[in-house]
């Protein structure tokens, strides 16, 4: 089925709710060629160009649509607009699947390394699904941990970015150069408009975590309105290497990596746990610098 | 470049030819666009699709195998599993040297021993009912506890009849009651590098009406291959007949046995043609890999930094199936020391099994981990001593006449000084810092988290060696045709170019000595005569060998007859461009004249001096000859991420004589593309002999942003003077070097130990 546009394609899954979704297919035919899925029928959303681009809404919020390829989300002019999904986008896999996989896709796959994801979570984006009954609006976060999952027969349809004309930052980890999944990824960005700082990591858990009480507490040693001035440090160093750490240890629990069938309690926290600690921590306290440069 | 890509090579060759320039493969273009068959792409009429059902289990008893779910699957025409092959004896029994896989069972009868070891296979008419069907297979496994710690090898429960312990060498040189007055000791780890070939294992397999077999397989060694399937099935040789495909990448062997044997008696049960393509993650499971290697060492040397004593003990992971295992724990004996010159010498070395997946044969194996662990030492040393590292090495040099632990004496050119040399005259890459125009690709790639205040540079130095040819005794022999009719040439030669130049070789070979520009190789396949496998760097020497040998005879009947109608001998004349001409230049007569129509052709082998097996103190002259090169690396660390990104290497290597200079670059290219893997990204690592991740997403090769850019300081031309043309194997010898020199770049760059391959981030992490 390749339907050209999207009340053709809700239609479509309405009738079939058996057919499964496909966009660009860089996650799908992967498992399909593994054999770990034989789907009934696919519905291929590749024709539905109103997916493939993104508008504005009540002058705050970017709606960027399902089908937007991640090639087309590095370009300049969308990194203007959202700089930290932009940079995700960037380095999320080899330029071949980046020309066609869709931010659609990556957001249904909901791997734990999927690369927009911390990003989306960082800026509090809402997602919004499509079935014949009608449309939802639901947090990113919510349907990542399942709270609020796609139902049976819904499409992904729009991503809706709040605009928050501040800087905002996404590093990766991956422990080499070429393109890779990340060992752990650090999405920061900031609302001036609140004095706050939104922070998401991700690749450390199967779902991007947010380290509330490091957000607060270093929107709180900011100097707000030192920001972006010439010359001004708004941030001590030693605050920025604190949230740092407080960042990692949020989200790295001690057991991070041990055996969970050996049955012993952790004696403090894990080599992988450290390792990992450190390598989050650096992310969070360069990113949080880059953002306040 | 492009120019010359955009004609096919073969219709217009090249304006230079023969030996010395770099002609183009004539593959190149074909490959390039894609449109070059691999065995992957075979099709025959009626075929019948394969699959292989294999142990999830490391390490279990079969009490039962229970098929019948799996025949009653409508389109399945065979299920077979141990029971329809003849007996083998269990421990290899009288099996000949070569026939290195003779422990190794095809299908797993009572006990398996690895995870993803093959069990039983299916045959069905679409590839999808095989694969459903061979996991309809019930086996009943009562589980045994994997053995993985190969220091556990010695004492815990023997996994095979063979026993745990594969070899043991015990190699004493000189005096071993010398001290020096510095001593350094190093702890090293080598991890699993596989040979991830970019396609993977496929074939197809045709039955014969006289109730044989013909294998369509992109084998490396098409006579050994058909032999071993021969023997397992039960049948003559002659009875298995083996056609060799494109073959899409490898690194020495390809193919695992039991899936050549598999597909043969798949195809033998079901009387039909049988195709079988493995997966990626079969194909990890299906091929061996480097030994993971522990290697302890102790280096004394005087307070100039000259050795005085090497005490090491290297311990190599065999996995399940000896395999090539003592074989290349005699090179890595051997060249425990490195090309230095040290006179009192006490190794011993292990190669032990376990439960984990069994190892084969990678570039210069046993080489490579030695090299890491002797270079490492070096740099220690003259840590120590307050040395310059490239100086500790100038001092111990190796050259032509020293000896090697083993006692034998080094005879062919050994210019290690001359490398170390050539390697400091290149000037370093800049620093971008110092030039901000400059793009920087700093660790962790384009769009990473890199940042310039955390990125320290690092420079490190490396020389190794590694032998070419089969060693120990191994019987060295490879035998070549030419033919010439007309206006070309043509060789008929059984050594596979698995995409190291041979076939380019040979044709540059016979231009040289026929004057002919038209030279075809014709494609392989087991009715021609034993040129032997693909790997050691043997083709240039014995193929290259037998081609010339053949081309020489050709050229002698071609000229005889004219010679003696002038009243000259044949030295006097000289073919060139298609033209024999006369040292006077009286004579001047196309070869298609004197040919006279007719088709000249002669066949003939190389089989260079013997070797003798390294004895119980691991002494003897095992290698025939030994290639040497040294690198400079420089890296670019991270400290904070631990992230490594290497910059620059420079390559000084030892070729006796460059045949076809850009051939060698590309080899150099890759071997170092292949060791930087080996030094960073690749390792296929398990729990409890389980594997991680079979895919190319967990197992990480190195992509063209993760290998540096990568000089030549010098292509030294000491003439070999018993190799073929003198040249040296060019293939092996980077790869062997360039994991320890950029280990040692890291080292100088983060002032950490690294003692571990690859390079964890965490070992590299700093700040
Ligand atoms: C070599 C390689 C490297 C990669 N590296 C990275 C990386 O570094 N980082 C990273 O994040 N990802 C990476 N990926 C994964 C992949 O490219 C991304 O997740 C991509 O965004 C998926 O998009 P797609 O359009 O190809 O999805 P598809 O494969 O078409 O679909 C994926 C899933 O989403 C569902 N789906 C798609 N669109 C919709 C929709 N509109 N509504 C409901 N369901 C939908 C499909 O049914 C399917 O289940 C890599 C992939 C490959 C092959």
């Amino acid at each position: 089925m390749l339907p050209t546009s999207l009340a053709e394609a809700v239609e479509a899954l309405g009738t079939s709710p058996a057919a499964v979704p496909v966009a660009g297919g860089t996650d799908l035919m992967e498992a399909v060629n593994a054999g770990r899925l034989r789907p009934a029928a696919l519905l291929g959303l590749g024709r539905i160009t109103e997916l493939r681009g993104w508008r504005y809404e009540d002058g705050g919020t970017a709606v960027l649509g399902a089908g937007l390829t991640l090639a087309r989300m590095d370009r300049p002019d969308f990194a203007a607009l959202i700089p930290a999904l932009a940079d995700a986008a960037r380095t999320a896999g080899p330029p071949q699947t980046r020309n066609v996989g869709t931010l659609g896709g990556n957001i249904a796959t909901a791997a734990p390394t999927g690369d927009t994801l911390p990003v989306l979570t960082a800026l509090e984006a809402q997602v919004t699904l499509a079935g014949v009954g009608g449309t939802r609006d639901v947090p990113v976060s919510h349907l990542l941990t399942g709270l609020d999952p796609i139902r049976p027969g819904e499409l992904l349809t729009w991503v809706r970015v709040p605009l928050l004309h501040a800087p905002q930052v996404f590093l990766k980890a991956t422990g080499r150069s070429g393109p890779a999944r990340a060992t752990a990824s650090v999405a920061l960005v900031l609302d001036p408009a609140r004095r706050g700082v939104r922070c998401a990591v991700g690749a450390v858990a199967p779902v991007p975590l947010r380290p509330l009480e490091a957000e607060a507490w270093v929107a709180g040693c900011i100097d707000w309105s030192a920001r972006g001035e010439e010359g001004a440090t708004p941030i001590d160093p030693a605050a920025a290497a604190a949230f740092g750490e407080y960042v990692a240890t949020a989200c790295v629990p001690d057991g991070y990596g041990a055996d969970a069938a050996s049955g012993l309690p952790p004696q403090g926290p894990t080599a992988a746990a450290l390792a990992l600690r450190r390598t989050v921590a650096v992310l969070a306290r360069r990113a949080l610098g880059r953002a306040l440069k | 470049m492009t120019d010359q890509l955009d004609r096919p090579a073969e219709s217009t060759p090249a304006p230079a030819y023969g030996l010395g320039n770099s002609p183009l493969r004539t593959d190149a273009l074909p490959k390039a666009l894609g449109i070059y068959p691999y065995a992957a792409d075979l099709w025959a009429e009626g075929l019948l699709w394969g699959a292989v059902l294999r142990s999830p289990h490391p390490h279990a008893r079969i009490v039962s195998i229970d098929t019948s779910a799996a025949l009653a699957i409508p389109g399945v025409h065979a299920v077979v599993t141990a029971a329809d092959l003849p007996a083998q004896p269990v421990d290899g029994g009288t099996a000949p040297p070569s026939d290195r896989g003779a422990e190794r069972p095809v299908l797993a009868a009572d006990v398996v021993r690895h995870h993803g070891e093959p069990v039983a296979a299916v045959a069905a008419d679409h590839p999808d009912t095989a694969r459903l069907a061979a996991a309809s297979i019930l086996v009943e496994y009562q589980l045994l506890e994997p053995l993985t710690d190969p220091e556990q090898a010695f004492n815990g429960p023997a996994l095979h009849p063979n026993g745990n312990l594969l070899r043991h060498l015990p190699l004493r040189h000189g005096d071993q009651e010398a001290v020096g007055e510095v001593v350094v000791e190093g702890l090293y780890q080598v991890g699993r590098q596989d040979p991830a070939p970019i396609g993977t294992e496929a074939g197809l397999a045709v039955p014969r009406p006289d109730g044989g077999v013909e294998l369509h397989l992109s084998s490396t060694d098409p006579h050994g291959d058909r032999d071993r399937v021969a023997a397992r099935l039960g049948l003559e040789p002659d009875r298995v007949r083996l056609v060799v495909t494109g073959v899409p990448g490898a690194t020495a062997d390809r193919e695992e046995l039991s899936f050549q044997v598999v597909l043969a008696l798949l195809a033998l049960r079901s009387g039909r043609p049988v195709k079988m393509v493995l997966t990626r993650e079969e194909s990890f499971q299906a091929h061996g890999g480097r030994r993971p290697a522990l290697l302890r060492y102790r280096h004394h040397a005087d307070a100039q930094g000259t050795l005085v004593k090497v005490e090491a003990q290297i311990l190599l992971d065999g996995g399940a199936y000896a395999d090539v295992s003592a074989e290349v724990l005699g090179a890595a004996t051997a060249f425990a020391v490195g090309p230095y010159v040290c006179p009192n010498v006490a190794v011993d070395a292990w190669a032990v099994r376990t439960n984990n997946p069994p190892a084969g044969r990678m570039r210069g194996e046993g080489a490579l981990q030695s090299c890491f662990a002797h270079e490492s030492q070096m740099d220690l040393l003259a840590a120590r001593l307050g040395l310059d590292p490239l100086e500790i090495r100038r001092r111990n040099a190796m050259t032509t006449g020293d000896s090697l632990p083993t006692g034998q004496a080094v005879t062919c050119p050994a210019p290690v000084g001359t490398l170390l040399e050539a390697l400091d005259e290149v000037p370093l890459p800049a620093l971008p810092l110092d030039d901000p125009d400059t793009p920087w690709l700093l660790p962790g790639g384009p769009g990473g988290a890199g940042d310039p205040a955390a990125v320290r540079r690092g420079i490190g130095y490396s020389v190794g060696m590694v032998h070419m040819l089969g060693a120990e005794g191994a019987d060295e022999v490879s035998t070549a045709t030419v033919r010439v009719s007309g206006d070309h040439a043509t060789v008929i030669c059984a050594a596979v170019d698995a995409g190291q130049g041979f076939a380019t070789l040979a044709r540059q070979i016979v231009q040289s000595v026929l004057g002919v520009s038209e030279v075809y190789v014709a494609p392989v396949d087991s009715d021609q005569s034993i040129a032997g496998p693909s790997a050691r760097g043997r083709h240039t020497w014995v193929s290259g060998g037998a081609v010339e040998k053949a081309a020489l005879m050709v050229r002698h009947q071609l000229l005889q007859p004219i010679a003696a109608d002038f009243g000259m001998s044949v030295e006097l004349l000289s073919i060139a461009d298609g033209k024999i001409t006369s040292y006077d230049g009286v004579l001047g007569m196309p070869v298609t004249e004197a040919l006279e129509g007719k088709e000249l052709w002669a066949t003939a082998q190389c089989r260079p001096h013997p070797t003798e097996p390294l004895d119980e103190a691991g002494q003897g002259d095992a290698f025939v000859s030994i290639a040497f090169c040294a690198m400079r690396a420089v890296v670019d660390v991270d400290i904070e991420l631990g992230a490594v990104r290497v910059v620059d290497v420079t390559v000084a290597q030892d070729v006796g004589r460059a045949l076809n200079p850009g051939q060698i670059e590309d080899r150099i290219e890759a071997a170092v593309a292949h060791g930087v893997g080996a030094a960073l990204l690749e390792d296929l690592r398990t729990t409890a002999g389980v594997p991680h991740d079979l895919s190319l997403t967990g197992y990480r090769l190195p992509t063209s942003l993760d290998t540096p850019e990568v000089r030549i300081a010098t292509l030294v031309e000491e003439r070999d003077v018993v190799a073929t043309f003198g040249a040296k194997a060019v293939s092996a010898v980077p790869a062997v070097v360039a994991p320890a020199a950029v280990a040692a770049a890291v080292r100088a760059a983060t002032n950490l130990p690294i003692g571990r391959l690859p390079i964890p981030p965490q070992d590299a992490v700093a700040g």
